[in-house]
């Protein structure tokens, strides 16, 4: 019976050790930053390349955070990187070619991202179509808009001052594009922690009938989660067309480190649970690491290759640390456990 | 049988299962006292006993989930059982069949049989033919005469049941089936099925299998069983031939003769009862037809019934938890649309459910986040939530209700002991401080000091003015925390008890009254 203390002896240990289990991400990014500094001095000691990374990854943050709202309800969104794209092309494409002033353009952008936001609500909640499925259509779908909306004619963005600054104007070298993305995160950190629609939210992803019991809207929050997912990914269209261009496919390529962000994240600060800050640090952790790979050897490929190896490893490592303390848990109760 | 390990020649005088002064301790509770029992092949032995009594300790030991105590024994067909040894159960001949079948139902009838001994093949591919033809006569040895190809999805029941005994006789080369444990497996048929149930087992009994029949039901034992055994407290009540017994001593060696006059705590609670607080009528849901009750402010209401008697849907249904296909639930006066739960809880109304991993609770979230889930908005101040009163109004239910470990509020659910969990999911509904508070298995896998605590907590409702309805299977906690309880019987309430007539033995008597019983 000694082990039922372990919990508060444990909580009393972990004020005095270095938090390897929480806060894991964080060493390996001061590891990944001495290795690098040491290995190739000259180009990633620079401070050139830290912005550059900044700006770079803010927009795979914003997309992660987006994919983090409805995972957290328990819903895929795999039209995450297809929304984004759709948004870039809406935003260039009416600047550019109906004359759009840029604050329409941007606010029919965002719209847009919303308007699949709530189809996807709608196929998941109302016609039950399973998250992964709707989504993934959702995704083709949009593809084929792409090429209706353009005829196949990749759209050029304005090139004014205004719409440049939206996302490059510096502040304390830093592009503005970064300081955007930080703010959202802390939207988003106060609304999944601070506010009742957060709670329920984890909720809804955390056992759907214990929610449905305890009065918790299931089908609406999982629609709203996949709206903002929609929603914050029009803004992440506008802010990638201003700041890199527009592609008509370039919204793949984003999906699968959103992915890995959001997962790796799960097994940071808040073990167990997709988290803003996790998230936000596990794309730094990942950029910075495909980053000094490249400089240190030059080779194009690594950037799909330790996405994909780190999904894998954040997925088997967050599974594995569960099952463990699910374990503990389990001898714990079988031992107090009354006869039955 | 002594020796019976040099008589080879006399294999089939062997009992199929002969388990000789098995005891098996709990933290020091003993959950299985010496029990001995004999079934010889084509047998087919009940195995009767109230929740509690051991017959689930007994079916683990021979199992191998659970080791017995030292001293004790198990032969099969007179070999030795190694214990704790799911393997060795499995190559001596055991066979178990569970309330939940384990069937695959959108699968066939074929795949389900062979997913795990294997389908007939030639270079990796299954032989269509010689396995339906296969799948025909495993089939055939339970009675069942249907097209293996069938959909299990689309079976009746008691067809189900038989495929999974099917299965379960499945011989493969390395061992001979000698021993058939049927766990309830009545429990959830209709009562018309129940029939070509009963003939599945005997078929399988005439083909040389010892069955060991582990009911409620004792309609059934008599239709069936050749000989019953009676636990009691763990105990061993009684060994004897079906024929001996007509079905009232069968009751008493169940109950037992002795009065348990448990304190009746809620007896001593002084309410000021006035108008109903709840009202249901015609209620008709799953097994339920049309049921109405009752309850007022400071009432504790109780649900007594064997497994399949609509005790377990009463509760549900009311809350709208599960849906409702008839009948109206009134709390002060608003009727409540079924199938809404924030809308009953709106209306003051609150529900455990039975199952707090499946359904209760949320296992992977804090402590306080289960308790404050259904309550939050009081917290919210404008901007965002008051952790600090939050916290501080869970530590005190974590203070009232003795949650250990004490003031460990944040850590997720499945940190804690099952009577803990309760305690956190009681605190969670206690906290909106409900006009009706149902609770469906209240106590279940709860140790018995927080079994206590838990029933303290919601006579502490009741005096408060709550009308608390509890849906329960341990019958000794009924009769101790109830003004009253009705007891079911299939769909329907048979039986009101109250006051003096509120006892365990006669809770159990109505519970297990059959048909016959209530037309008479």
């Amino acid at each position: 019976m000694s082990n039922v203390s372990q919990p508060a002896l444990g909580s009393k240990l972990r004020n005095i050790n270095f938090g390897f289990d929480r806060f894991s991400g964080l060493y390996i990014w001061g590891l990944f930053i001495v290795v690098f500094a040491i290995w190739v001095p000259d180009s990633f000691f620079d401070l050139d390349t830290a912005q550059g990374l900044a700006s770079e990854k803010s927009i795979i943050v914003l997309i992660a955070l987006a994919l983090m709202i409805p995972l957290a309800a328990g819903a895929y969104d795999l039209s995450v990187g297809a929304t984004t794209n759709i948004s870039a092309v809406v935003v260039a494409k009416l600047q550019t070619d109906a004359g759009w002033p840029m604050w329409n353009a941007i606010a029919m952008a965002v719209g847009t991202g919303a308007l699949i936001g709530i189809i996807n609500g709608f196929v998941v909640v109302k016609l039950k179509v399973n998250s992964f499925i709707a989504t993934l259509a959702m995704a083709s779908v949009i593809a084929s808009a792409i090429i209706i909306i353009t005829g196949q004619r990749q759209p050029i963005p304005p090139m004014d001052k205004p719409w440049l600054n939206l996302t490059q104007y510096e502040v304390f070298g830093f592009q503005s594009v970064a300081l955007i993305v930080l703010a959202f995160a802390f939207i988003f950190w106060w609304f999944m922690q601070h506010t009742p629609p957060g709670r329920f939210i984890y909720a809804v992803g955390g056992n759907p009938e214990a929610a449905r019991l305890s009065g918790v809207k299931v089908g609406k929050w999982t629609w709203v989660s996949l709206i903002i997912s929609g929603t914050t990914c029009g803004v992440a269209g506008v802010l990638y067309a201003s700041l890199i261009g527009v592609s008509l496919t370039f919204g793949g390529s984003l999906l699968l480190p959103a992915f890995a962000a959001v997962f790796l994240g799960s097994t940071q600060f808040l073990p167990g649970r997709f988290n803003v800050w996790g998230t936000v640090l596990a794309v730094l952790v990942l950029a910075t690491g495909v980053k000094g790979l490249q400089l240190a050897t030059g080779q194009q490929w690594l950037e799909s290759m330790f996405n994909g190896v780190a999904l894998v490893a954040a997925v088997s490592f967050a599974v594995w640390r569960q099952n463990r303390s699910k374990a503990r848990a389990r001898s714990k109760e079988l031992a107090g456990r009354e006869t039955k | 049988m002594s020796g019976s390990l040099n008589q080879e020649g006399q294999a089939a005088s062997r009992p199929a299962l002969s388990a000789t002064h098995l005891s098996k301790a709990f933290g020091g509770i003993l959950a299985l006292n010496d029990v001995s029992l004999e079934i010889n092949a084509s047998e087919v032995h009940a195995l009767l006993g109230e929740n509690g009594s051991g017959k689930s300790t007994f079916i683990k030991i021979l199992s191998g989930y659970h080791r017995p105590e030292d001293g004790g024994e198990v032969l099969i067909n007179g070999e030795k059982l190694t214990f704790a040894s799911p393997t060795s159960t499995y190559d001596l001949g055991c066979r178990f069949v569970h309330q939940d079948l384990g069937l695959i139902s959108t699968s066939s009838i074929l795949d389900n049989l062979y997913f795990n001994a294997g389908f007939p093949t030639r270079l990796g591919t299954i032989q269509g033919r010689s396995a339906r033809k296969r799948a025909a006569v495993d089939l055939e040895k339970v009675g069942l005469s249907i097209d293996p190809r069938q959909l299990v999805a689309n079976l009746t029941p008691s067809m189900r049941t038989g495929v999974a005994i099917a299965r379960a006789l499945l011989n493969d080369e390395s061992s001979h089936v000698r021993l058939l444990v049927l766990d309830e497996p009545t429990a959830t048929l209709p009562q018309n099925e129940v029939e070509s149930l009963l003939n599945i087992v005997r078929t399988t009994a005439q083909s040389g299998v010892a069955v060991l029949y582990v009911t409620h039901r004792l309609d059934e034992v008599f239709q069936i069983a050749d000989n019953i055994t009676v636990l009691r407290d763990g105990s061993k009540v009684a060994t004897t031939p079906t024929s001996s017994l007509d079905r009232r001593e069968l009751i008493n060696l169940l109950v037992g003769t002795e009065f348990e006059d448990i304190h009746v705590e809620s007896q001593n609670l002084h309410s000021e009862h006035g108008a109903d607080v709840l009202t249901v009528e015609n209620l008709i849901s799953g097994p339920l037809d049309r049921v109405g009750f009752s309850a007022r402010p400071g009432d504790v209401v109780g649900f007594a019934g064997i497994t399949g008697s609509g005790r377990e849907s009463v509760l549900g249904a009311t809350f709208g938890a599960t849906p409702r296909d008839g009948g109206t639930v009134v709390i002060a006066g608003a009727t409540i649309p079924p199938r809404k739960p924030a809308n009953s809880m709106a209306a003051g109304m609150a529900y455990l459910p039975p199952d707090r991993k499946v359904s209760g609770g949320f296992m992977d979230s804090s402590a306080r986040d289960n308790v404050t889930i259904s309550n939050i908005q009081k917290f919210w101040r404008g901007f965002n939530i008051n952790r600090k009163a939050e916290n501080r109004e869970v530590a005190q239910w974590f203070s009232e209700l003795g949650v250990r470990p004490s003031g460990a509020i944040a850590l997720p659910l499945f940190g804690f002991s099952g009577g803990n969990q309760q305690k956190v999911l009681f605190a969670k509904w206690l906290s909106r401080t409900p006009k009706v508070l149902l609770l469906d298995e209240p106590t279940q896998g709860v140790d018995v000091g927080a079994k206590a605590e838990l029933h303290r907590r919601l006579l502490k409702a009741a005096s408060d003015g709550a009308a608390v309805i509890i849906s329960s299977s341990d019958v000794d906690e009924l009769a101790a925390v109830c003004h009253r309880v009705y007891v079911m019987r299939d769909g329907h309430i048979v039986k009101q008890l109250d006051g003096s007539a509120l006892t365990v033995a006669n809770i159990t008597r109505e519970c297990l009254g059959s048909q016959e019983e209530k037309s008479e």
